[in-house]
């Protein structure tokens, strides 16, 4: 069967513009296409990533004293005691920063003495006993704080130091890449060196740049920044019923504190991911949009050249040519025009997530992504030049003898 | 002659009336995108004291004792605090004009008129020159003295907004309030001031509301305070009250005022000698590297537009180039199809520039429903984004508000649509050779 592609260029070579627009239309929209499907992928990837902790029940309040003689281990041992006693409550520990917010504090610790060996930066969260329970996080190895082990906290006293410490997996991966890392002591600042008495499940603390997982927790109570924060786990259904309660009983136990805010935690993995969500929402809309347009353009020209060409149709019919053969031409015309658009849109493509890895950090193209972009350019856009290529079958070889 | 354009424009259209309304969405689109990820830029790209751009001056010194970088994001560059000693010593100098060194507490103010429990509040604990360097604008009183910033005396500075809530908006210069139960004196109360970004301080937010209150710097010491902010502690176990005083500890911002290029040298210089003299004594691991940055390049530093932002705003003028080319071939193809009808008139005596004003006028037309269309759009997606940004810290919800020079940017872009668009269809259809078509005819 002859396609008719030479017919087809000379045709083209008469008035290219059209088809050069429409080319370039399809490049440019693959190359974003592309680009915006591994930028969105990314997002999706950040925020379906785990928290490791119970969101869904879990509330914070956090109290900031008002007076420098505030007592914070007795306060805050008065609040756990209430809170504990609380029907409802499945436990409740005392930190500084929270969880899932930009909010905490963060050090290093290596491998070896003054710095050497491999080195890592968590985020710490000082707790109790309670701590584990209460995030809900399971140990994998070693064993959790004792309560005699919690240190106190003043503010004008130079605390006792650390001794023991609980990390993550994550964290303890990247100190001790072999074996496990219970028993094994590490060095924080000054070369002060701190047991590894557990290893947990990985979790997101504090949040700390790329590397959200890396999380340790200490065992002290809380005060640093004049502030302390209660988290409590509720038993099921019944997380906004006990926050009331506490807000309320907290707020009035302390003349020289107050209480900053409440919020649950799914709050702030809500915020957490907000950002994201919302670019991605932006971008997938703004290239959704895109697409129809770049259809819609295909569509357009195609109808177009189907009127423009009405006499030529009706002369190949006329000389025998079918229906078939009619919408194959139309549709090798438009599949000629989509096939350069999609050879400059590779190029294209390739370009901007070259140019986005080296300004934005974001990560290299997957090939995967361009063949996905392919097949739905070809698609949608071959879609929207088959009801011009049937308009074009449905012309009568009549009209070759018409004079206009 | 412009009316009949208009008329002949409005007959045409209106015989492709899908074409039309599809092209006048894409324009809608594609312009509305790029208002509003431009109102977003705008609002993070703009300098709020841009007339002092180049008087004020950022202070910063590598001070860590760690020999890891400073300043995680730009790690050859010193961190963007300063210790207690240090920021106190630099700010004795008669060098600067003015300085001003601060950081963000966290207080309860109490004790106003009708009230029945303290509210927390966000505080700027500062010197004196904060106010006079900044020009903030006061509504009442003004700022304290140099006096008040030695003692230092009980006095507070209220926020527009704060001075509304606690005293209905009156004159409370001379009363007094609780702040983290102690009793201050109200000296000033600020007119409406919300510099975007907040430059001074970009440690905690770059687009946060500036506090709500503002004391001397010295009670954090002696109220036995701590910044609420970004804070950087190097040592062994937890952090003290001493330990803030000390040269362990970053937690102060600094701003000196410049104006010569003369003090600028001078004040490096004794910010340079100040550190080799540091390093004498064992601290300043690091090379010199003291710097001081303008404005327009602390804003800079500190990412104050957001790579999403960037990444979008290229997006939307994506989006708008593909609309364009799209409106392009579509006219093109609309008026190649009309072809005959502008031989005729040729033939009837219309001169080329008559025809390709005509076509132009229908492109113009078609541009001009799909900006109108942008606007109405804008103005539904701005309020779709602060929907979206909602009781989130992040900073898009905040500045997505109709801002008056959207309306410029839509005029522009209307303007640049209309001759992308419309200059080579209607160039196209003024080539028309009239004796062709009289031919079939």
């Amino acid at each position: 069967m002859n396609l008719g592609i030479r017919p087809l260029l000379r045709a083209l070579q008469r008035n290219p513009v059209g088809e050069v627009l429409i080319g370039m239309q399809i490049a440019i929209t693959l190359a974003v296409l592309v680009n915006v499907t591994g930028i969105v992928t990314r997002r999706v990837r950040r925020i379906e990533r785990p928290a490791g902790i119970d969101t869904r029940d879990t509330f914070a309040i956090v109290v900031s004293s008002l007076s420098k003689s505030f007592n914070f281990d007795a306060a805050e041992s008065t609040d756990l005691a209430y809170l504990r006693g609380l029907p409802g409550v499945a436990a409740a520990t005392v930190t500084t920063g929270e969880p899932l917010t930009h909010d905490g504090s963060y050090a290093q610790f290596s491998s070896q003495p003054h710095r050497r060996g491999n080195t890592v930066t968590v985020s710490v969260l000082p707790t109790d006993d309670q701590g584990l329970k209460t995030l809900d996080v399971p140990l994998i190895a070693g064993r959790n704080f004792r309560a005699t082990e919690v240190t106190s906290y003043s503010p004008r006293d130079p605390s006792p130091p650390l001794t023991s410490i609980i990390l993550t997996e994550r964290a303890a991966r990247t100190l001790f890449a072999h074996g496990s890392a219970v028993g094994k002591t590490i060095y924080g600042y000054g070369s002060m060196p701190v047991t590894v008495i557990g290893v947990t499940h990985n979790f997101i603390g504090p949040l700390l740049g790329d590397s959200p997982y890396d999380t340790a927790l200490i065992p002290q109570m809380s005060g640093e920044f004049g502030q302390y924060e209660l988290l409590v786990r509720t038993r099921p259904r019944q997380l906004f019923a006990v926050m009331r309660t506490a807000k309320r009983h907290i707020g009035m136990a302390h003349p020289d504190a107050v209480v900053l805010y409440t919020t649950t935690l799914s709050a702030d993995l809500h915020r957490m991911h907000a950002n994201d969500r919302n670019v991605a929402l932006f971008l997938l809309a703004v290239t959704a949009m895109m697409l129809a347009i770049c259809c819609f353009g295909v569509f357009a020209l195609a109808a177009f050249n189907v009127r423009r060409r009405t006499k030529e149709i009706g002369v190949r019919r006329a000389v025998g040519a079918r229906k078939r053969d009619i919408v194959v031409q139309f549709m090798t015309e438009s599949a000629f025009v989509l096939s350069g658009g999609l050879a400059l849109g590779s190029v294209l493509a390739l370009a901007i997530g070259q140019w986005l890895t080296d300004h934005d950090g974001v990560s290299h193209l997957d090939p995967w992504y361009l063949l996905v972009g392919f097949a739905v350019l070809a698609l949608t856009s071959q879609l929207a030049a088959w009801q011009p290529a049937r308009w074009a079958a449905t012309i009568p070889p009549s009209v070759a003898t018409r004079t206009v | 002659m412009l009316g009949y354009h208009l008329r002949m424009a409005l007959k045409s259209l209106r015989r492709t009336p899908g074409l039309t309304l599809l092209m006048t969405a894409a324009i809608g689109l594609g312009v509305s995108a790029c208002i509003v990820t431009l109102t977003e830029y705008h609002a993070m790209s703009s300098n709020p004291i841009w007339w002092k751009n180049s008087v004020l001056y950022a202070v910063t010194l590598d001070i860590a004792a760690t020999n890891q970088p400073n300043n995680p994001r730009h790690p050859g560059l010193p961190p963007a605090q300063l210790t207690y000693p240090d920021a106190t010593y630099l700010a004795r100098s008669s060098i600067p004009q003015r300085t001003a060194i601060m950081a963000v507490a966290q207080g309860a103010l109490d004790g106003a008129p009708d009230q029945s429990v303290a509210v927390p509040v966000e505080t700027r604990v500062t010197t004196a020159g904060f106010f006079h360097m900044f020009d903030v604008p006061f509504k009442y009183g003004g700022p304290w003295n140099a006096t008040a910033d030695r003692g230092p005396q009980p006095v507070i500075v209220l926020s527009r907004r704060e001075n509304d809530r606690l005293f209905g908006g009156a004159d409370s210069v001379g009363r007094t309030l609780l702040w983290n139960n102690h009793r201050f004196r109200i000296v000033g109360v600020l007119d409406h001031w919300d510099p975007r970004p907040r430059f001074y301080d970009m440690t905690v937010g770059n687009f946060v509301r500036p506090e709500a209150a503002f004391i001397p710097l010295k009670w954090i010491t002696a109220l036995h305070m701590w910044p609420s902010g970004q804070m950087q502690c190097w040592g062994k176990g937890a952090i003290t009250y001493s330990s803030l005083r000390g040269p362990g500890c970053i937690w102060l911002e600094m701003w000196a005022e410049l104006p010569t290029a003369a003090s600028r040298a001078r004040f490096l210089a004794l910010m340079n000698a100040y550190a080799t003299e540091q390093r004498k004594s064992g601290r300043f691991n690091y090379p010199l590297n003291a710097r001081l940055w303008n404005v327009g390049q602390w804003l800079r530093l500190n990412d104050a537009v957001t790579h999403d932002s960037r990444l979008l705003l290229r997006l939307a003028f994506t989006f708008l180039a593909v609309c364009l080319i799209n409106t392009v071939a579509v006219l093109l193809a609309k008026f190649m199809g009309a072809a005959p009808l502008a031989g005729i008139r040729r033939a009837l005596g219309a001169s080329r520039r008559e025809i390709i004003a005509q076509h132009l006028i229908e492109a113009s037309l078609v541009s001009l429903a799909g900006s109108c269309l942008a606007l109405v759009l804008t103005v539904g997606e701005l309020q779709g984004i602060r929907a979206l940004y909602r009781h989130t810290h992040d900073v898009y919800g905040k500045l997505a508000h109709f801002d008056p020079l959207s309306l410029l940017w839509a005029l522009a872009l209307t303007v640049l649509s209309t001759l992308v668009a419309g200059l080579y269809p209607a160039w196209r259809a003024g080539q028309v050779a009239p004796a062709a078509y009289l031919r079939t005819q």
